[in-house]
């Protein structure tokens, strides 16, 4: 028994191995001549699925805005999609099928920040350009720029600067200074705390209690009954969309909802997630890049367009990655070229004019952007203000 | 201190509750195929989606969402029983394996073709708080103890008396004098995979209310959080699956309390490794049944 038991383990490991491998890339299509070839690398199944469709609908959109007008300089942008799953294996070999397969020039990727901290050596080795638009560990851009990779860009506020600004809306605002943490177990959920613990000091705060869930866990119960009696009086929640609601209603179950507010980032914002638990997020502090509700008017103008394109509002993920091939366009237009080299060079120098004001890069390739700060108030977002915070390379 | 334990233990036999309702049907189907159905957590997923799709497409009440996600599963595992499980009996160890997993890619990434990858919001169920013994939990969770014990003491009865339940144990004993008696092996084996995947698919409506997200990915942690269980409740032993999967469900809860809910998950794997070194025929029976 124990043998045959074995035997169907080894087997069981075995045959499942293969199957892992992801599915989703949109397969060979014929190259137009001079077209723009742009891969998008997003989690299209697994537990950040939500985020890869809103990802990759951006994109689409921004090139299909683009080739409407005729493309730049008559050249189109063709998007190739493949699937990284959220994990950072699957990402390494999605990005790997782009170049070697779809042959593309230029990379948007991924959402996960473990995924694109693996995605940087590949497309180092290769040559192409990647500009991130979604992830948000420090580490991505340290390591970029004068820092090394010379291929890596990002258009995306850091979980530094997010960091330091929840912390010091939730200490001097709302005058917390006993914290749980909840974040999800992840390069960007782990480094948010990181980064969290570098300033709470600064505003005399402390961490009582620190756990960290695995993508796809659906039973917060003991760890939210461990933090309702740690006297602690918020949730430093760096999570994922698709948990928040799931924490939210497990709050109202074991009676924290109204008294322990969730405060970080994880979608808190959206009408989903309000619905789904209201009384516990009322009172809910987010830092997020963008939100739907952001006052310009090239932001509401997106806003419009994606709603009446997908019949869906868009999220900050769609935004993100609309936004940045609007940018790649400007790049080529500015490089008169798609030599990735000459691009490359011209998104260094480049003023790029984006929806939430002028977009630069620094020495390290990081884009200077705002983070929005915004608090759950009767059921809604509003937004109390858009920081910006210079990085503090180490040396 | 003592309360905050109880609590962690309410909240342990309810996470067992939802594993040993699954895990019964998995014995049970190794029971009379000697093969582990690793598809077993695709039913459990089906069984939510049914529920899911009465709801959100046909507006039905939560009650009748139960009954449909039910049924549904059991159809689709009565095809799957005649086309795949019924010629797994007398077959070698490989090709159950390799037939369940192939179930388990086929009908995950057909939910994920019709339905998309992301998560769903399952609205439904009796999520509203109660107290009870000063432990403050969702009505639904009461409902999963209450049902839980509801069908083990049915499968009991119906195990040592009805004529199905005493076949299938027949069954599970020696396939070949079955055979030479009459029992119709076949219609044995493929009534128990229906029943067991019937017993996956309740779970995972019974969870749904809670558990909040719906998605195509969600049995397969199921899955590998029941083999640990069957194999402690020894293979095959449905009062053993039982215990197995309130220890199980207990540990996980005291790990996510006293050590960080990011070890939850190792409690199982870990245990698995350990019963499959020291005691691979199960804790509660002192020798291997096959």
């Amino acid at each position: 028994m124990a043998n045959s038991l074995r035997r169907q383990f080894v087997l069981a490991l075995a045959a499942a191995t293969p199957f892992m491998a992801g599915f989703g890339s949109t397969g060979p299509v014929l190259a137009q001549d001079g077209a723009i070839r742009l891969g998008i690398v997003a989690p299209m199944s697994g537990p950040n699925a939500r985020y890869g469709a809103f990802s990759l609908r951006g994109a689409q959109l921004a090139a299909k805005e683009i080739n409407d007008a005729g493309g730049i300089d008559g050249r189109k942008i063709q998007v190739f999609s493949a699937d990284s799953q959220g994990t950072p294996v699957e990402g390494v070999s999605a990005t790997r099928r782009l170049i070697s397969q779809d042959k593309v020039d230029f990379l948007i990727g991924d959402v996960s920040s473990s995924v694109t901290l693996a995605m940087q050596p590949v497309v180092e080795d290769a040559g192409i350009l990647l500009i991130n638009a979604a992830s948000s560990n420090p580490k991505i851009t340290y390591a970029a720029g004068v820092g090394g990779f010379k291929w890596s860009f990002r258009n995306y506020p850091t979980d530094e600067n997010r960091a330091l600004v929840v912390a010091q809306y939730a200490a001097e605002k709302r005058g917390f200074t006993k914290f749980a943490v909840l974040s999800v177990d992840s390069d960007y959920g782990r480094s948010a705390i990181e980064f969290t613990k570098k300033y709470l000091p600064r505003f005399k705060g402390q961490i009582l209690t620190e756990d960290y869930y695995k993508e796809g866990e659906v039973d917060f119960r003991s760890v939210l009954a461990k933090i309702r009696d740690s006297g602690a009086q918020a949730i430093i929640m760096y999570g994922l969309a698709d948990t928040t609601p799931i924490v939210a209603r497990q709050m109202i179950e074991v009676g924290l909802a109204g008294k322990i507010p969730l405060i970080g980032n994880g979608e808190f914002n959206t009408e989903k997630t309000i619905k789904s638990a209201p009384k516990a997020m009322e009172g809910a502090v987010e830092a997020a890049a963008w939100l739907p509700a952001y006052d310009s008017d090239k932001s509401k103008a997106f806003v419009a367009k994606f709603t009446t394109e997908y019949r869906e509002a868009p999220n900050n993920h769609a935004y993100v990655h609309w936004e940045t091939v609007r940018l790649l366009g400007k790049a080529v237009e500015a490089a008169k070229s798609i030599d990735r080299a000459k691009v490359r060079d011209a998104l260094k120098s480049i003023k790029y004019d984006s929806a939430v004001g002028e977009v630069t890069f620094d020495d390290h390739n990081q884009a200077k952007l705002p983070m929005i700060l915004l608090q759950i108030e009767d059921g809604k977002p509003a937004i109390k203000g858009a920081f910006y915070a210079d990085i503090d390379y180490p040396r | 201190m003592l309360f905050q334990l109880s609590e962690q233990i309410v909240n342990g036999l309810v996470t067992g509750s939802v594993y040993a309702i699954v895990a019964v049907g998995m014995t049970m189907i190794f029971g009379v195929l000697r093969a582990i159905n690793f598809a077993h957590g695709e039913y459990y997923m089906l069984g939510t989606f049914g529920a899911w799709v009465a709801i959100e497409y046909f507006d039905l009440p939560y009650p009748l969402s139960v009954a449909i996600g039910v049924i549904a599963t059991a159809l689709i595992a009565m095809v799957v029983g005649q086309l795949v499980m019924r010629r797994m009996v007398g077959m070698p160890a490989e090709a159950g394996v390799l037939a369940t997993l192939g179930l388990a890619l086929i009908l995950q990434n057909t939910v994920i073709l019709v339905f998309g990858g992301g998560y769903k919001f399952f609205n439904g169920g009796y999520i509203e708080p109660v107290t009870v013994f000063g432990i403050s939990l969702a009505e639904q969770r009461l409902l999963i103890i209450v049902i839980c014990a509801l069908v083990f003491v049915g499968l009991e009865l119906m195990v040592t008396h009805s004529r199905i339940g005493k076949a299938m144990r027949a069954v599970s004993q020696n396939i070949e004098c079955c055979a030479v008696v009459g029992i119709e092996v076949r219609k044995v084996v493929v009534a128990t995979f229906v029943l067991g995947a019937a017993l996956a698919a309740l779970s995972g409506v019974l969870t749904a209310p809670v558990n909040v997200s719906v998605y195509g990915g969600m049995g397969e942690l199921i899955t590998f959080k029941t083999l640990p269980i069957i194999i402690m409740g020894g293979l095959g032993n449905v009062r053993g699956t039982f215990f197995a999967a309130m220890i199980l469900g207990i540990a996980e809860s005291l790990v996510a309390t006293y050590v960080g809910l990011q070890f939850r998950d190792t409690v199982g794997f870990a245990t698995l490794m350990l019963v499959l070194m020291w005691r691979p025929h199960g804790l509660f029976s002192a020798q291997a049944r096959y």
